[in-house]
Protein backbone atom coordinates (compact mmCIF):
# COMPACT_ATOMS: atom_id res chain seq x y z
CA UNK A 1 0.00 0.00 0.00
CA UNK A 2 1.23 3.44 -0.27
CA UNK A 3 2.82 5.25 2.75
CA UNK A 4 0.69 8.33 1.57
CA UNK A 5 -2.27 7.07 3.71
CA UNK A 6 -2.82 8.41 7.43
CA UNK A 7 -5.91 7.51 8.39
CA UNK A 8 -7.48 4.15 7.02
CA UNK A 9 -11.16 3.35 8.48
CA UNK A 10 -12.13 -0.38 7.79
CA UNK A 11 -15.48 -1.21 7.33
CA UNK A 12 -16.21 0.62 11.00
CA UNK A 13 -19.27 -0.12 12.69
CA UNK A 14 -20.61 1.70 15.95
CA UNK A 15 -23.75 -0.10 18.01
CA UNK A 16 -25.19 1.63 20.54
CA UNK A 17 -27.97 0.65 22.68
CA UNK A 18 -30.67 2.63 22.95
CA UNK A 19 -32.35 1.29 26.14
CA UNK A 20 -29.23 1.28 28.02
CA UNK A 21 -29.94 3.69 30.41
CA UNK A 22 -32.11 1.32 32.23
CA UNK A 23 -28.55 -0.40 32.72
CA UNK A 24 -28.55 -3.11 34.43
CA UNK A 25 -31.48 -4.57 36.59
CA UNK A 26 -31.73 -6.90 39.12
CA UNK A 27 -34.91 -7.91 38.44
CA UNK A 28 -33.94 -9.02 35.21
CA UNK A 29 -30.87 -10.53 35.89
CA UNK A 30 -33.06 -12.99 38.54
CA UNK A 31 -35.29 -13.61 36.37
CA UNK A 32 -33.38 -14.28 33.50
CA UNK A 33 -31.49 -16.45 35.71
CA UNK A 34 -34.39 -18.76 35.98
CA UNK A 35 -36.58 -18.60 32.90
CA UNK A 36 -35.01 -19.42 29.35
CA UNK A 37 -38.30 -17.81 27.65
CA UNK A 38 -38.01 -14.14 29.46
CA UNK A 39 -34.51 -14.49 28.72
CA UNK A 40 -35.02 -14.68 25.05
CA UNK A 41 -37.48 -12.40 25.19
CA UNK A 42 -35.16 -9.90 26.78
CA UNK A 43 -32.35 -10.44 24.54
CA UNK A 44 -35.02 -9.85 21.79
CA UNK A 45 -35.66 -6.80 23.62
CA UNK A 46 -32.26 -5.82 23.47
CA UNK A 47 -31.97 -5.85 19.70
CA UNK A 48 -35.06 -4.16 18.67
CA UNK A 49 -33.34 -1.39 20.97
CA UNK A 50 -29.89 -1.72 19.25
CA UNK A 51 -29.04 1.12 16.74
CA UNK A 52 -26.26 0.98 14.52
CA UNK A 53 -24.43 5.04 14.70
CA UNK A 54 -22.54 3.58 11.39
CA UNK A 55 -22.58 0.87 9.58
CA UNK A 56 -19.59 -0.53 7.66
CA UNK A 57 -17.93 2.80 7.27
CA UNK A 58 -14.96 2.15 5.07
CA UNK A 59 -12.95 4.75 3.57
CA UNK A 60 -9.32 6.32 3.77
CA UNK A 61 -7.42 9.45 3.94
CA UNK A 62 -4.13 10.74 2.60
CA UNK A 63 -1.83 12.47 3.94
CA UNK A 64 -2.65 16.71 3.04
CA UNK A 65 -6.19 15.81 2.47
CA UNK A 66 -8.90 17.85 3.69
CA UNK A 67 -11.71 15.77 4.12
CA UNK A 68 -15.31 17.34 4.65
CA UNK A 69 -17.87 15.32 6.16
CA UNK A 70 -21.85 16.44 5.51
CA UNK A 71 -25.17 14.68 6.42
CA UNK A 72 -27.97 15.72 8.77
CA UNK A 73 -28.15 15.74 11.96
CA UNK A 74 -27.58 12.15 13.80
CA UNK A 75 -26.58 10.73 10.72
CA UNK A 76 -23.33 9.50 12.32
CA UNK A 77 -20.57 12.32 11.44
CA UNK A 78 -19.33 13.30 14.95
CA UNK A 79 -19.68 9.17 16.01
CA UNK A 80 -16.99 8.85 12.63
CA UNK A 81 -14.92 11.43 13.96
CA UNK A 82 -14.47 10.27 17.89
CA UNK A 83 -13.54 6.53 16.46
CA UNK A 84 -11.08 7.93 14.39
CA UNK A 85 -9.70 9.95 17.57
CA UNK A 86 -9.81 6.74 19.67
CA UNK A 87 -12.43 8.07 22.17
CA UNK A 88 -14.48 5.11 21.06
CA UNK A 89 -13.97 1.75 19.96
CA UNK A 90 -15.79 0.53 16.94
CA UNK A 91 -18.51 -2.52 17.25
CA UNK A 92 -16.54 -4.12 14.33
CA UNK A 93 -14.12 -2.85 12.11
CA UNK A 94 -10.71 -1.07 12.48
CA UNK A 95 -9.24 2.41 12.16
CA UNK A 96 -5.51 2.59 11.79
CA UNK A 97 -3.97 6.61 12.10
CA UNK A 98 -0.49 7.47 11.32
CA UNK A 99 0.23 10.20 13.25
CA UNK A 100 -0.43 12.62 15.53
CA UNK A 101 -3.91 13.14 16.42
CA UNK A 102 -5.04 16.65 17.58
CA UNK A 103 -9.41 16.34 18.39
CA UNK A 104 -10.86 19.43 18.63
CA UNK A 105 -14.52 17.63 18.78
CA UNK A 106 -15.47 20.22 21.73
CA UNK A 107 -13.46 23.13 22.31
CA UNK A 108 -12.73 23.78 25.87
CA UNK A 109 -14.01 20.10 26.99
CA UNK A 110 -10.93 19.88 29.58
CA UNK A 111 -11.63 23.34 31.11
CA UNK A 112 -11.79 23.88 34.83
CA UNK A 113 -14.56 26.18 35.42
CA UNK A 114 -13.39 27.50 38.86
CA UNK A 115 -9.29 27.86 37.32
CA UNK A 116 -8.17 31.11 35.98
CA UNK A 117 -7.38 31.16 32.49
CA UNK A 118 -3.48 30.80 33.07
CA UNK A 119 -4.19 27.78 34.74
CA UNK A 120 -6.65 26.26 32.01
CA UNK A 121 -4.19 26.73 29.33
CA UNK A 122 -1.89 24.37 31.15
CA UNK A 123 -4.39 22.11 32.33
CA UNK A 124 -6.10 21.87 28.81
CA UNK A 125 -3.09 21.93 26.91
CA UNK A 126 -2.03 19.10 29.67
CA UNK A 127 -5.24 16.94 28.29
CA UNK A 128 -4.30 17.47 24.61
CA UNK A 129 -1.06 15.74 25.69
CA UNK A 130 1.30 18.15 25.29
CA UNK A 131 4.42 18.52 27.46
CA UNK A 132 5.08 21.18 30.03
CA UNK A 133 7.87 22.74 28.17
CA UNK A 134 6.48 22.44 24.99
CA UNK A 135 2.98 24.99 26.82
CA UNK A 136 5.82 27.08 28.39
CA UNK A 137 7.16 28.27 24.87
CA UNK A 138 3.77 28.40 23.19
CA UNK A 139 1.97 30.32 26.63
CA UNK A 140 2.79 33.81 24.56
CA UNK A 141 1.57 32.54 21.67
CA UNK A 142 -1.57 31.27 22.72
CA UNK A 143 -2.34 34.51 24.78
CA UNK A 144 -1.47 36.77 21.98
CA UNK A 145 -4.01 34.97 19.76
CA UNK A 146 -7.01 34.55 22.03
CA UNK A 147 -6.43 38.12 23.11
CA UNK A 148 -7.38 37.50 26.73
CA UNK A 149 -4.31 39.18 28.18
CA UNK A 150 -5.96 41.33 30.18
CA UNK A 151 -8.11 38.23 31.98
CA UNK A 152 -5.20 35.84 32.12
CA UNK A 153 -5.97 35.20 36.12
CA UNK A 154 -10.03 35.56 36.17
CA UNK A 155 -11.86 32.50 36.71
CA UNK A 156 -12.78 31.38 33.50
CA UNK A 157 -16.35 30.67 35.00
CA UNK A 158 -16.51 34.42 34.35
CA UNK A 159 -15.87 33.97 31.00
CA UNK A 160 -18.27 34.83 28.37
CA UNK A 161 -18.89 31.85 26.06
CA UNK A 162 -17.19 33.88 23.62
CA UNK A 163 -14.20 34.16 25.08
CA UNK A 164 -14.12 30.45 26.37
CA UNK A 165 -14.58 29.62 22.76
CA UNK A 166 -11.38 31.50 22.26
CA UNK A 167 -9.57 30.81 24.77
CA UNK A 168 -9.99 27.19 23.62
CA UNK A 169 -9.22 27.44 19.60
CA UNK A 170 -6.13 28.97 20.80
CA UNK A 171 -4.74 26.23 22.99
CA UNK A 172 -5.98 23.39 21.08
CA UNK A 173 -4.06 25.01 17.48
CA UNK A 174 -0.77 25.73 18.73
CA UNK A 175 0.47 22.56 17.63
CA UNK A 176 0.62 21.62 14.29
CA UNK A 177 -0.25 18.06 14.45
CA UNK A 178 -0.28 15.37 11.68
CA UNK A 179 -4.20 14.59 11.69
CA UNK A 180 -6.58 17.73 12.86
CA UNK A 181 -9.98 16.57 13.50
CA UNK A 182 -12.70 19.58 13.30
CA UNK A 183 -16.24 19.14 14.54
CA UNK A 184 -17.88 22.39 13.92
CA UNK A 185 -15.94 24.84 15.45
CA UNK A 186 -15.17 27.81 13.23
CA UNK A 187 -17.83 30.26 13.81
CA UNK A 188 -16.61 30.52 17.20
CA UNK A 189 -16.10 33.95 19.30
CA UNK A 190 -17.24 37.80 17.15
CA UNK A 191 -16.84 38.39 13.63
CA UNK A 192 -13.36 39.29 13.66
CA UNK A 193 -12.30 36.19 15.87
CA UNK A 194 -14.14 34.29 12.97
CA UNK A 195 -11.78 35.57 10.27
CA UNK A 196 -8.98 34.94 12.54
CA UNK A 197 -9.33 31.22 13.14
CA UNK A 198 -10.01 30.14 9.54
CA UNK A 199 -7.14 32.00 8.35
CA UNK A 200 -5.27 30.23 10.84
CA UNK A 201 -7.13 26.87 9.67
CA UNK A 202 -6.40 27.62 6.35
CA UNK A 203 -2.82 28.17 7.28
CA UNK A 204 -2.63 24.87 8.93
CA UNK A 205 -4.55 23.34 5.89
CA UNK A 206 -1.90 24.56 3.39
CA UNK A 207 1.21 23.75 5.93
CA UNK A 208 0.19 19.89 4.80
CA UNK A 209 -1.98 19.13 7.81
CA UNK A 210 -4.44 16.01 7.23
CA UNK A 211 -7.59 17.35 8.35
CA UNK A 212 -11.15 15.82 9.06
CA UNK A 213 -14.04 18.41 9.45
CA UNK A 214 -17.67 18.05 9.96
CA UNK A 215 -19.61 21.04 9.46
CA UNK A 216 -23.26 22.28 8.38
CA UNK A 217 -21.75 24.88 6.38
CA UNK A 218 -21.60 23.83 2.59
CA UNK A 219 -20.07 26.97 2.10
CA UNK A 220 -16.90 26.37 4.25
CA UNK A 221 -16.41 22.82 3.48
CA UNK A 222 -16.54 24.05 -0.44
CA UNK A 223 -13.95 26.34 0.96
CA UNK A 224 -11.64 24.58 2.10
CA UNK A 225 -12.05 19.97 1.25
CA UNK A 226 -10.64 18.44 -1.48
CA UNK A 227 -12.88 15.40 -0.26
CA UNK A 228 -16.29 15.18 0.42
CA UNK A 229 -18.20 12.23 2.33
CA UNK A 230 -21.72 12.27 2.26
CA UNK A 231 -23.49 10.25 5.12
CA UNK A 232 -26.97 9.81 6.16
CA UNK A 233 -27.83 6.88 8.54
CA UNK A 234 -24.53 6.10 9.68
CA UNK A 235 -23.71 4.68 5.88
CA UNK A 236 -21.66 6.63 3.34
CA UNK A 237 -24.11 7.53 0.61
CA UNK A 238 -21.27 9.28 -1.52
CA UNK A 239 -17.24 10.26 -1.62
CA UNK A 240 -16.26 12.61 -4.37
CA UNK A 241 -15.15 15.69 -4.48
CA UNK A 242 -17.12 19.16 -4.16
CA UNK A 243 -20.17 17.70 -6.63
CA UNK A 244 -20.90 15.91 -3.53
CA UNK A 245 -22.39 18.65 -1.91
CA UNK A 246 -24.83 19.37 -4.85
CA UNK A 247 -26.20 15.79 -4.61
CA UNK A 248 -26.87 16.15 -0.82
CA UNK A 249 -28.25 19.54 -1.11
CA UNK A 250 -30.75 17.84 -3.92
CA UNK A 251 -31.38 15.01 -1.40
CA UNK A 252 -32.57 17.99 1.09
CA UNK A 253 -34.27 19.58 -1.12
CA UNK A 254 -36.25 16.45 -1.89
CA UNK A 255 -36.45 15.36 1.60
CA UNK A 256 -38.30 19.12 2.21
CA UNK B 1 4.43 -2.84 28.92
CA UNK B 2 6.16 -0.88 26.28
CA UNK B 3 2.49 1.29 25.88
CA UNK B 4 2.07 1.54 29.65
CA UNK B 5 5.05 3.11 29.93
CA UNK B 6 5.20 5.23 26.62
CA UNK B 7 2.22 6.67 27.79
CA UNK B 8 2.95 7.22 31.43
CA UNK B 9 5.68 9.00 29.75
CA UNK B 10 3.23 11.16 27.78
CA UNK B 11 0.57 11.69 30.38
CA UNK B 12 2.99 12.24 33.56
CA UNK B 13 2.24 16.29 32.63
CA UNK B 14 -1.41 16.01 32.77
CA UNK B 15 -1.76 13.95 35.74
CA UNK B 16 0.55 16.24 37.53
CA UNK B 17 -2.12 19.12 36.47
CA UNK B 18 -4.75 17.15 37.75
CA UNK B 19 -3.07 16.86 40.67
CA UNK B 20 -2.87 20.23 40.93
CA UNK B 21 -5.99 21.45 39.83
CA UNK B 22 -7.60 19.25 42.65
CA UNK B 23 -4.97 21.47 44.90
CA UNK B 24 -6.54 24.71 44.00
CA UNK B 25 -10.17 23.63 43.77
CA UNK B 26 -9.53 22.52 47.30
CA UNK B 27 -8.67 25.01 48.53
CA UNK B 28 -9.81 28.47 46.79
CA UNK B 29 -11.79 31.18 48.93
CA UNK B 30 -10.84 29.19 51.88
CA UNK B 31 -9.15 31.30 54.52
CA UNK B 32 -6.47 28.95 56.26
CA UNK B 33 -5.76 27.19 52.53
CA UNK B 34 -3.23 24.21 52.89
CA UNK B 35 -3.02 24.56 56.58
CA UNK B 36 -6.42 23.16 56.96
CA UNK B 37 -4.77 19.64 55.50
CA UNK B 38 -3.27 19.53 58.98
CA UNK B 39 -5.93 21.18 61.30
CA UNK B 40 -8.38 19.12 59.77
CA UNK B 41 -7.25 15.77 61.15
CA UNK B 42 -6.00 16.99 64.43
CA UNK B 43 -9.68 18.38 65.08
CA UNK B 44 -11.59 15.28 64.27
CA UNK B 45 -9.00 13.28 66.43
CA UNK B 46 -9.85 15.40 69.29
CA UNK B 47 -13.42 15.06 68.98
CA UNK B 48 -13.21 11.47 69.03
CA UNK B 49 -10.48 10.91 71.63
CA UNK B 50 -13.03 12.77 73.66
CA UNK B 51 -16.02 11.00 72.93
CA UNK B 52 -14.24 7.83 72.89
CA UNK B 53 -11.18 7.99 76.06
CA UNK B 54 -14.22 8.23 77.95
CA UNK B 55 -16.40 5.47 76.99
CA UNK B 56 -13.95 2.69 76.51
CA UNK B 57 -11.45 1.83 79.00
CA UNK B 58 -8.58 1.57 76.90
CA UNK B 59 -6.13 -0.96 78.43
CA UNK B 60 -2.73 -0.65 77.30
CA UNK B 61 -1.28 1.31 79.72
CA UNK B 62 2.18 1.90 77.99
CA UNK B 63 0.53 3.28 75.11
CA UNK B 64 -1.03 6.58 74.44
CA UNK B 65 -4.72 7.13 73.51
CA UNK B 66 -3.82 10.10 71.41
CA UNK B 67 -0.81 8.80 69.42
CA UNK B 68 -2.69 5.32 69.12
CA UNK B 69 -6.21 6.99 67.75
CA UNK B 70 -4.22 9.40 65.28
CA UNK B 71 -1.94 6.73 63.55
CA UNK B 72 -5.23 4.25 62.75
CA UNK B 73 -7.22 7.38 61.67
CA UNK B 74 -4.89 8.97 59.31
CA UNK B 75 -4.89 5.45 57.52
CA UNK B 76 -8.33 5.44 57.39
CA UNK B 77 -8.99 8.92 56.25
CA UNK B 78 -6.62 8.50 53.77
CA UNK B 79 -7.92 5.43 52.62
CA UNK B 80 -11.52 6.58 52.76
CA UNK B 81 -11.13 9.90 51.32
CA UNK B 82 -8.87 8.51 47.97
CA UNK B 83 -11.25 5.36 47.07
CA UNK B 84 -14.47 7.35 47.43
CA UNK B 85 -12.59 10.45 45.22
CA UNK B 86 -11.47 7.67 43.03
CA UNK B 87 -15.07 6.02 42.68
CA UNK B 88 -16.51 9.12 41.11
CA UNK B 89 -13.62 10.02 39.14
CA UNK B 90 -14.33 8.48 36.37
CA UNK B 91 -18.18 9.55 36.26
CA UNK B 92 -17.28 12.79 36.91
CA UNK B 93 -14.72 13.43 34.07
CA UNK B 94 -17.38 12.32 31.53
CA UNK B 95 -17.41 15.38 29.35
CA UNK B 96 -13.15 14.79 28.99
CA UNK B 97 -13.86 10.87 28.71
CA UNK B 98 -16.24 11.59 25.96
CA UNK B 99 -14.42 13.90 23.55
CA UNK B 100 -10.64 13.62 23.83
CA UNK B 101 -8.71 10.21 24.05
CA UNK B 102 -7.21 10.38 27.49
CA UNK B 103 -5.84 7.04 29.43
CA UNK B 104 -8.54 6.70 31.43
CA UNK B 105 -6.48 4.93 34.43
CA UNK B 106 -5.22 8.43 34.85
CA UNK B 107 -8.45 9.56 36.69
CA UNK B 108 -8.72 7.15 39.69
CA UNK B 109 -4.92 7.93 40.14
CA UNK B 110 -4.73 11.04 40.32
CA UNK B 111 -6.88 10.94 43.16
CA UNK B 112 -5.07 8.54 44.93
CA UNK B 113 -1.51 10.82 44.71
CA UNK B 114 -3.84 14.27 45.69
CA UNK B 115 -5.40 12.18 49.16
CA UNK B 116 -1.92 10.77 49.27
CA UNK B 117 0.17 14.28 49.06
CA UNK B 118 -2.83 15.60 51.97
CA UNK B 119 -2.26 12.17 53.78
CA UNK B 120 2.02 13.02 53.77
CA UNK B 121 1.07 16.67 55.10
CA UNK B 122 -1.11 14.94 58.30
CA UNK B 123 1.97 13.21 59.35
CA UNK B 124 3.00 16.61 60.68
CA UNK B 125 0.58 16.43 63.09
CA UNK B 126 0.83 13.28 63.74
CA UNK B 127 4.96 13.49 64.68
CA UNK B 128 3.87 16.82 67.17
CA UNK B 129 2.04 14.59 68.71
CA UNK B 130 3.88 11.79 69.30
CA UNK B 131 6.62 14.35 70.20
CA UNK B 132 4.51 16.34 72.20
CA UNK B 133 3.41 12.73 74.15
CA UNK B 134 6.48 11.86 74.85
CA UNK B 135 6.35 8.38 72.82
CA UNK B 136 9.48 9.40 71.19
CA UNK B 137 11.05 8.33 67.96
CA UNK B 138 13.27 6.10 66.98
CA UNK B 139 15.49 4.35 63.68
CA UNK B 140 12.54 2.01 63.06
CA UNK B 141 10.28 4.84 62.06
CA UNK B 142 12.42 4.67 58.43
CA UNK B 143 10.57 1.30 57.94
CA UNK B 144 7.01 3.58 57.94
CA UNK B 145 7.26 4.45 54.44
CA UNK B 146 6.58 0.35 53.14
CA UNK B 147 3.48 0.87 55.08
CA UNK B 148 2.31 4.04 53.33
CA UNK B 149 3.14 2.57 49.67
CA UNK B 150 1.41 -0.55 50.41
CA UNK B 151 -1.66 1.47 51.38
CA UNK B 152 -1.52 3.55 48.59
CA UNK B 153 -1.16 0.64 46.24
CA UNK B 154 -4.16 -1.41 48.02
CA UNK B 155 -5.83 1.93 47.63
CA UNK B 156 -5.58 2.49 43.85
CA UNK B 157 -6.25 -1.22 43.31
CA UNK B 158 -10.02 -0.44 44.94
CA UNK B 159 -10.23 2.70 43.36
CA UNK B 160 -9.96 0.81 39.75
CA UNK B 161 -12.44 -1.56 41.17
CA UNK B 162 -15.17 0.83 42.57
CA UNK B 163 -14.49 3.62 39.47
CA UNK B 164 -15.40 0.22 37.12
CA UNK B 165 -18.51 -0.76 39.43
CA UNK B 166 -19.81 2.32 39.91
CA UNK B 167 -19.74 3.38 35.80
CA UNK B 168 -21.95 0.48 35.03
CA UNK B 169 -23.82 0.70 38.39
CA UNK B 170 -24.73 4.34 40.24
CA UNK B 171 -26.49 2.33 43.09
CA UNK B 172 -22.08 1.86 44.34
CA UNK B 173 -22.32 5.32 45.46
CA UNK B 174 -24.64 4.90 48.17
CA UNK B 175 -24.00 1.18 49.07
CA UNK B 176 -20.48 1.94 49.36
CA UNK B 177 -21.04 5.01 51.70
CA UNK B 178 -22.55 2.95 53.81
CA UNK B 179 -19.88 -0.01 53.81
CA UNK B 180 -17.13 2.55 54.88
CA UNK B 181 -19.44 3.17 57.88
CA UNK B 182 -19.09 -0.02 58.32
CA UNK B 183 -15.53 -1.03 57.62
CA UNK B 184 -14.36 2.28 59.90
CA UNK B 185 -16.06 0.19 62.89
CA UNK B 186 -14.73 -3.33 61.71
CA UNK B 187 -11.19 -1.65 61.64
CA UNK B 188 -9.25 -0.95 65.27
CA UNK B 189 -9.07 3.08 65.14
CA UNK B 190 -10.37 4.06 68.22
CA UNK B 191 -10.68 0.88 70.28
CA UNK B 192 -8.11 -1.63 71.38
CA UNK B 193 -8.14 -4.75 69.03
CA UNK B 194 -8.25 -6.94 72.49
CA UNK B 195 -11.85 -6.15 73.25
CA UNK B 196 -13.12 -8.60 70.25
CA UNK B 197 -14.14 -11.67 71.18
CA UNK B 198 -11.05 -13.71 69.99
CA UNK B 199 -13.27 -16.17 67.89
CA UNK B 200 -14.12 -13.51 65.61
CA UNK B 201 -11.01 -11.67 65.25
CA UNK B 202 -10.19 -13.23 62.46
CA UNK B 203 -12.66 -11.79 60.82
CA UNK B 204 -10.83 -8.62 61.51
CA UNK B 205 -7.61 -9.92 59.82
CA UNK B 206 -9.28 -10.16 56.63
CA UNK B 207 -9.07 -6.64 56.46
CA UNK B 208 -6.07 -5.16 54.80
CA UNK B 209 -6.72 -1.89 56.31
CA UNK B 210 -5.83 -3.66 59.87
CA UNK B 211 -2.28 -5.18 58.65
CA UNK B 212 -1.03 -1.44 57.35
CA UNK B 213 -2.52 0.31 60.43
CA UNK B 214 -0.48 -2.67 62.62
CA UNK B 215 2.34 -2.17 60.81
CA UNK B 216 2.47 1.45 61.62
CA UNK B 217 1.32 0.97 65.23
CA UNK B 218 4.17 -1.41 65.68
CA UNK B 219 6.81 1.07 64.59
CA UNK B 220 5.54 4.03 66.44
CA UNK B 221 4.23 2.62 69.49
CA UNK B 222 5.97 -0.43 70.04
CA UNK B 223 9.50 0.62 68.53
CA UNK B 224 9.78 -2.40 67.16
CA UNK B 225 10.57 -4.03 63.87
CA UNK B 226 7.15 -5.58 62.38
CA UNK B 227 7.08 -9.60 62.30
CA UNK B 228 7.49 -11.07 59.04
CA UNK B 229 3.93 -12.24 58.51
CA UNK B 230 3.17 -8.41 58.91
CA UNK B 231 5.24 -7.44 56.24
CA UNK B 232 4.16 -10.26 54.16
CA UNK B 233 0.03 -9.70 54.73
CA UNK B 234 0.83 -5.81 53.89
CA UNK B 235 2.60 -6.79 50.36
CA UNK B 236 0.09 -9.53 49.80
CA UNK B 237 -3.21 -6.86 49.64
CA UNK B 238 -1.13 -4.66 48.48
CA UNK B 239 -0.19 -6.16 45.47
CA UNK B 240 -3.24 -8.66 44.80
CA UNK B 241 -5.51 -5.57 44.68
CA UNK B 242 -3.61 -3.74 42.75
CA UNK B 243 -3.42 -6.29 40.22
CA UNK B 244 -7.53 -7.10 40.31
CA UNK B 245 -8.06 -3.24 39.95
CA UNK B 246 -5.78 -3.40 36.96
CA UNK B 247 -7.27 -6.17 35.26
CA UNK B 248 -10.85 -4.89 36.19
CA UNK B 249 -10.55 -1.81 34.98
CA UNK B 250 -8.79 -2.83 32.06
CA UNK B 251 -11.41 -5.35 31.13
CA UNK B 252 -14.35 -2.94 30.92
CA UNK B 253 -12.73 0.37 30.28
CA UNK B 254 -14.03 0.52 26.78
CA UNK B 255 -17.61 -0.18 27.91
CA UNK B 256 -17.59 3.01 30.13
CA UNK B 257 -18.30 5.50 27.03
CA UNK B 258 -21.71 3.68 26.75
CA UNK B 259 -22.76 3.79 30.38
CA UNK B 260 -21.53 7.13 31.61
Amino acid sequence: MDKDIMIKVKDVSMRFNLGIDKGFSLKQGFVNLFDPKMRKKHKEEKKKNEFWALKDVDFSVKKGEVVGFIGSNGAGKSTLLKVVAGVMKPTKGKVESYGTICPMIELGAGFDMDLTARENIYLNGAVMGYSKNFLDEKFNEIVEFSELKDFLDVPVKNFSSGMIARLAFSVATIVEPEILIVDEILSVGDLAFQAKSEAKMLNMITGGTTVLYVSHSIESIKKLCDKVIWIEHGEIQAIGGKEVCDKYIEYVNKEA
Amino acid sequence: MKNIIYSIKKYKFLLYELVSRDFKVKYKRSVLGVLWSLLYPVLTMTVMALVFSNMFKFSMPDVNYLVYLMSGLIIFNYYSEASNLAMSSVVGNFSLINKVYIPKYIFPLSKCIFVGINFLLTLIPLYAIILLTGTGINIHHLLLPYAFLCLFLFTVGMGFILATISVFLRDMFYIYGVMITLWMYMTPIMYDFAMIPAKLQFIFKLNPLYWFIYFTRDVILYNQVPSLNVWLYCGLFAVGFLLIGIFVFKKYQDKFIYYV
